[in-house]
C-alpha cells in the first residue's frame, strides 16, 4: 500500500489549495515543491532581482543556474536562464506566485467561459468554450475569496452576476492616484470599482491588516497581510498532520504501470538522489509551462507522445496576457506613497467592444520601484541621460502614473511548449522549449485597449500621455495558462470538466494549464477556485 | 579591476550621465560603489568591455578636443558623449560606441536608483531626491 493517497506536484496557487482541501478531507498528501520555503528576509527587497524586475536574478526562484529553457524564434533556438527575457518565469517557492504577487482577485465573467460562442473562432485560432459555466464555478470563487481572503466591494462588481456573499473584507481606503483616476472615469461616464485584492484590509485569519507599504507586488509582505497559499491552505494542510511538504525537490516524470496507468512519480531530492513514490492519485500544479513539460517528459509505450497527448494538445495554446497601457504626467503629485498602489479598475471594456474580440480590464498601477520607473516608464522623448533626465526623475516621479490591464488572449495552436531533448536541466531532464506567438487578433484587441487607456489617462487630467501599442509576440509569463485545456472531447482538449486528464482515472491538473481561455483579468482567483472544485471532486471520488 | 586612470574616466562619464546639482552626481551617489561590487558579480564578464570602452572614450576625447576625457570640462564632455550616443565618432572603436554608452547609462541608473543593498544609492539619496518612501 502506498504511503500517500495523493501526490501534488507544485506548491503554488493550485497545488496549495488542493493540498489543504485533500488533507482536511482525510487524505494522506505529499506536496512537492522545487523551490524553497522562503521567509520575508529570504525574499528581501532587492530592486534588481525580483519578480517585477529580474535584471540579474529572482528573489523567489527559480534558481537561475539550474533551470534553463530554450526559446525558438523564426527557427533560431536560444538557451535562456529564468531571469532572462522570453523565459516566461513564474516564482518557484512555497506559495509560488502567491508569495510575491500583486494579489488581484478577479473572477472571470460569464462570457469569458463562452468565447467561441460569443465571438466565433477567428481563422487560425484555437479559441473554444469552456465545458463549465461561470455559475458552476461561482461557489468556488466564493470559497477562494473567503478561505484565502479577499478585500473588495461586491456591490461594485456590476460586470458580474450578483454575489451570494459579499467579500469578507471591505476595500482599502482610496489614495490620491485612485481618486484621480476615479474622477477621470466619471468624466468619461465609465463605472469604476475598487480592485478586489487578496490582501487584508482589516485583520483577518489571525493576521494583521496591510500597512500600505511600497514594496507589494514582486515582494513578500512585511506583516504577512498578503494572502497566498503559503499562509492559508498549505498551513491548513500541514496542521492536519497528514501532509508532507518536500521542498527543493524536482519531479522528473510521472510513473506508470505496464498498461500505462499512472502509479506515482519519480523525483530528485535535495541531494540529487532519484526516488520513486506511489499514490492513488496524482495532481499536477507546476504551472502551464512546467506541467506541460512534465506530461511530455512522461511518455510511455501506451502514450508515446506524452501523457494526455493523444489529441496533440499538450503544450499548445499557451496564453498569458498582453498588458497595453498609457502613462500620464499630471500637474500635481498623484503618488502619495500609499501602497500597494493599484486601487481602481474599470470593466467597461471586457466585452461588447464593436468589431473587437473580447477586451480586458484596465486599472491603475502598483507603486513603481524607482529603477523600474527609470528603465521603463519615462517618456520616449526624454533624453536618457544628463540633467534633463535627472530633473525629470526628481520633479515627476510623484506626478507620473499609468493605466494598464490584461487583454484576453486569443489563443493560437502554435503558441507552444514542447520539450527539447538536446538541452537538459541540472537534473538531466529535457527542458521546456517555447515557440510561436499569440493570434494576431490579440494584438488588435490590445491596440483597442491601449487607446482606452490613453483616453482614461487624458480624462484624468494628464498634461502629457505616452506609451506605445504592442506588437505580436508569445504571451505566457506569470499569467501562463492554456497548455492542458479543459474540454469534453479528448481530441481537442487534455482534461475533462473535472480537470482529470482524458484517458486516465487518477491524474488531475490544478493550475492555469486547464484554462481554455484566460479572461481579461489576472487569472489567480480562477486557478484557486478551480483547484477547490477539482480537489473537492477528488475527495468525493477517491 | 579597472586601472586608476580608467576609473577616473568612468567617474567623469557617470557624473555627466547623472550630473551633480544640489543632489550628488551619480558617482558620489553610489554608482562607483555599485559598479565596483558588480564588477566582481553580475557584471564580471563586462569588465573587459568597460576597459576597452573607457580607453576608446579617452582616445576619442584626445582626438576630438586634445585632452583626456576626465580632464575635459563638463560642456566638452557632454558634447562628446552626445556624439558617441549617436554613433558619430572620429576614432576607430574596437567595440560599438553607441552600445557601450547605452550600457553605461543602464548601469549608472541601476547604481543610483536601485536599493542600497546593491551597493549604490548611498543613504537612499536618490529615493529622497525623487520622493520614494520606504515603510515596513
Amino acid at each position: 500500500m502506498s504511503k500517500y493517497d495523493v501526490i501534488i506536484v507544485g506548491a503554488g496557487a493550485g497545488g496549495g489549495v488542493a493540498a489543504g482541501v485533500l488533507a482536511e478531507a482525510g487524505k494522506r498528501v505529499l506536496l512537492i515543491e522545487r523551490g524553497r520555503n522562503l521567509s520575508f528576509e529570504d525574499v528581501g527587497r532587492d530592486h534588481l532581482r525580483n519578480q517585477r524586475l529580474s535584471q540579474y536574478g529572482h528573489n523567489a526562484g527559480p534558481d537561475i543556474n539550474s533551470n534553463p529553457r530554450t526559446l525558438e524564434v523564426n527557427g533560431d533556438e536560444r538557451t535562456i536562464r529564468p531571469h532572462e527575457g522570453g523565459y516566461h518565469a513564474n516564482a518557484a517557492c512555497v506559495g509560488s506566485g502567491t508569495r510575491v504577487y500583486g494579489a488581484q482577485a478577479w473572477r472571470f465573467m460569464p462570457q469569458d467561459f463562452r468565447m467561441a460562442s460569443t465571438y466565433g473562432v477567428p481563422k487560425g485560432s484555437s479559441l473554444a468554450d469552456w465545458p463549465i459555466t461561470y455559475d458552476e464555478l461561482a461557489p468556488y470563487y466564493e470559497r477562494a475569496e473567503w478561505e484565502i481572503g479577499v478585500c473588495g466591494s461586491h456591490d461594485a462588481m456590476k460586470h458580474l452576476p450578483d454575489y451570494n456573499k459579499p467579500y469578507p473584507m471591505p476595500p482599502q481606503s482610496v489614495h490620491t492616484q485612485g481618486r484621480t483616476f476615479r474622477n477621470g472615469a466619471a468624466e468619461l461616464g465609465w463605472h469604476t470599482l475598487p480592485i478586489p485584492l487578496l490582501i487584508n484590509s482589516v485583520p483577518y485569519n489571525n493576521r494583521p491588516a496591510c500597512i500600505r507599504c511600497q514594496h507589494c507586488v514582486g515582494f513578500a509582505c512585511p506583516v504577512d497581510a498578503k494572502n497566498g497559499t503559503q499562509n492559508t491552505l498549505i498551513q491548513r494542510a500541514l496542521a492536519t498532520g497528514r501532509c508532507d511538504l518536500l521542498t527543493e525537490t524536482m519531479v522528473e516524470r510521472i510513473t506508470t504501470d505496464s498498461a500505462g496507468r499512472v502509479t506515482g512519480i519519480a523525483y530528485f531530492d535535495k541531494d540529487g538522489q532519484r526516488i520513486e513514490v506511489t499514490s492513488e492519485v496524482i495532481v499536477l500544479s507546476a504551472g502551464a509551462v512546467e506541467t506541460a513539460r512534465l506530461l511530455l517528459n512522461s511518455a510511455t509505450s501506451a502514450e508515446p507522445n506524452g501523457i494526455g497527448n493523444a489529441g496533440d494538445q499538450v503544450g499548445r495554446s499557451l496564453q498569458g496576457h498582453y498588458y497595453p497601457g498609457a502613462v500620464g504626467l499630471f500637474p500635481e503629485p498623484v503618488h502619495d506613497g500609499i501602497g500597494p498602489g493599484a486601487s481602481t479598475a474599470t470593466c467597461e471594456f471586457n466585452h461588447g467592444n464593436d468589431g473587437i474580440i473580447g477586451g480586458g480590464m484596465l486599472a491603475d498601477e502598483f507603486i513603481l520601484l524607482p529603477i523600474i520607473f527609470s528603465k521603463r516608464t519615462l517618456p520616449p522623448d526624454l533624453p536618457r541621460w544628463g540633467a534633463a533626465n535627472k530633473n525629470f526623475m526628481r520633479e515627476n516621479y510623484r506626478r507620473v502614473s499609468d493605466i494598464k490591464g490584461p487583454v484576453q488572449d486569443i489563443p493560437s495552436y502554435d503558441a507552444r511548449v514542447t520539450v527539447n531533448q538536446k538541452v537538459r536541466d541540472r537534473w538531466g531532464i529535457p527542458v521546456a522549449n517555447l515557440s510561436g506567438t499569440t493570434h494576431p487578433e490579440t494584438v488588435r484587441t490590445a491596440n483597442f485597449m491601449h487607446e482606452r487607456a490613453k483616453e482614461w489617462v487624458k480624462a484624468s487630467g494628464a498634461v502629457k500621455v505616452w506609451g506605445a501599442p504592442p506588437g505580436l509576440f508569445l504571451s505566457g509569463g506569470q499569467h501562463q495558462a492554456g497548455t492542458a485545456r479543459m474540454g469534453d472531447d479528448p481530441q481537442s482538449s487534455v482534461v475533462d470538466k473535472w480537470s482529470r486528464v482524458h484517458g486516465h482515472d487518477n491524474l488531475y491538473i490544478a493550475d492555469g494549464s486547464v484554462h481554455v481561455t484566460n479572461g481579461g483579468f489576472n487569472p489567480v482567483l480562477t486557478i484557486l477556485a478551480l483547484s477547490f472544485r477539482t480537489a473537492e471532486h477528488i475527495a468525493q471520488n477517491w | 579591476m579597472l586601472s586608476a586612470h580608467q576609473t577616473e574616466i568612468l567617474r567623469a562619464a557617470v557624473n555627466r550621465i547623472i550630473p551633480p546639482d544640489d543632489f550628488p552626481g551619480g558617482w558620489e551617489g553610489g554608482v562607483g560603489d555599485y559598479l565596483s561590487r558588480q564588477f566582481k558579480g553580475d557584471l564580471k564578464d563586462l569588465l573587459d568591455t568597460y576597459r576597452v570602452g573607457l580607453d576608446a572614450l579617452d582616445a576619442e576625447s584626445q582626438a576630438a578636443i586634445g585632452t583626456g576625457f576626465a580632464l575635459a570640462n563638463a560642456e566638452a564632455q557632454d558634447s562628446l558623449l552626445t556624439q558617441i550616443e549617436h554613433g558619430s565618432v572620429k576614432t576607430t572603436w574596437p567595440i560599438d560606441p553607441e552600445s557601450f554608452f547605452s550600457m553605461m547609462i543602464d548601469h549608472s541608473m541601476e547604481g543610483f536608483y536601485s536599493d542600497p543593498g546593491n551597493g549604490g544609492n548611498r543613504d537612499q539619496i536618490a529615493w529622497k531626491m525623487i520622493g520614494f518612501e520606504v515603510r515596513g
